[in-house]
């Protein structure tokens, strides 16, 4: 009985002593490991989650942009998105993620003709009202809605100042494989995310040939989209606001 | 007594073993995966996979569509890709429909789901 009980107790103390040398151990070593797989996961392209150094943003020249070219641009949304053949929805009950507007100024008579989607507020209003937390902000400043949380309130749709928002009336099949989209919920322009996480640009961004509409990292330096804005007069839409839209224009 | 249970566990046992492993319609994609031994690079445990795949499929909707995470891991399409299986005219069927790979289970345990409200129910337009 005592030698049972003596050897329990050694193996106890030893047990003790390997335990506090294992840890010891494996705490070195998952200090240094989670080091390298933290420095691969930052290396390994695309599986990463998003981050606030970019902010995607478009900058549209109503100088250079034609009817035709904003015509192409509702044409490629909608083949890109799978929106428009709603057989059952009348009139505004049609969605519309990018529309044709033409503005006259009243003292001049001066027409443009804008390409209006959502604009990707820094601020969104959308975002401020939703209840359930569906419409929200990526943090590349992308506004998306989550439709597996959307509850079709379309509180966001009278708060967007830009009747940027649509809702589904009827149930939908064969959509886009990259864009879900079905009865109950609402939906926007999504600046093409699913193109933008591969590295491509938005389908309407696409359709221009010219180069009327800019689409690019408004915080990047060197790109294109933030030399222009450097160098040419440019405005949001409702800019008093203050909700920092994506989405410029100039010549408007 | 005892031979009687003895006989009656490993009856029971063969039994849920011998269910474990079928699926009636696995999809087209899925059953190669499995012919060729190359099913368990993709769901390492079937039991978990069973079990999981809502908590799954909740967690990387998330993961795709907030933090803009685009890998085939984290992606239904693959599901649907590989789960969904063809007719007689080498057409895929919707892969909610009765029969095919998401409703043999989901009718048999009486729970409804809502992915292809909205989701593709077949793979890729042009495939």
């Amino acid at each position: 009985m005592d030698k049972c009980q003596t050897s329990i107790q050694k193996n106890k103390n030893l047990s003790r002593r390997d335990f506090i040398k294992t840890t010891a151990t494996t705490a070195g070593v998952a200090t240094i490991a989670t080091g390298i797989t933290l420095t691969t996961y930052v290396n390994a392209a695309g599986e990463n989650p998003v981050t606030n150094e970019k902010r995607w943003g478009m900058l549209i020249d109503t100088n250079k942009l034609t009817e035709v070219d904003i015509d192409d641009m509702v044409n490629a949304c909608q083949e890109e998105q799978g929106w428009g053949n709603e057989a059952h929805s009348t009139g505004n009950q049609k969605a519309g993620w990018i529309k044709k507007v033409k503005v006259k100024d009243k003292a001049t008579d001066r027409i443009s003709n804008l390409a209006l989607m959502c604009q990707h507020c820094d601020q969104p209003p959308c975002v401020d009202v939703c209840p359930t937390n569906a419409s929200m902000k990526r943090e590349d400043g992308i506004v998306l809605v989550d439709r597996h949380l959307c509850i079709g309130c379309r509180y966001c749709m009278m708060a967007c100042p830009y009747d940027a928002r649509s809702f589904v009336h009827e149930a939908l099949t064969d959509q886009k494989e990259h864009m879900p989209r079905g009865k109950g919920t609402v939906e926007a322009c999504t600046m093409c995310v699913h193109k933008v996480d591969k590295g491509e640009k938005p389908a309407c961004v696409e359709a221009v040939d010219s180069d009327a509409v800019i689409f690019g990292d408004l915080h990047d330096p060197t790109s294109k989209i933030n030399q222009t804005l450097k160098r040419v007069q440019s405005t949001q839409i409702r800019a008093d606001l203050n909700l920092n839209t994506g989405v410029r224009y100039s010549g408007i | 007594m005892k031979r009687l249970l003895i006989v009656f566990l490993t009856v029971f046992l063969t039994s849920v073993f011998a269910y474990a492993d079928k699926h009636v319609n696995l999809g087209d994609r899925a059953s190669e995966l499995k012919e060729e031994g190359k099913s368990e690079d993709i769901h390492p445990d079937l039991k978990e996979i069973r079990i999981m795949h809502p908590n799954f499929l909740m967690h990387k909707r998330d993961k795709t569509l907030r933090q803009g995470i685009r890998t085939k891991r984290n992606s239904l399409k693959a599901c649907v890709n590989c789960h969904s299986a063809t007719d007689q005219n080498d057409e895929f069927m919707p892969i909610d429909q009765s029969g095919q790979f998401c409703s043999t289970c989901h009718q048999k345990v009486g729970t409804s789901l809502d992915c292809f409200s909205c989701h593709r129910n077949t793979p890729k337009e042009d495939l």
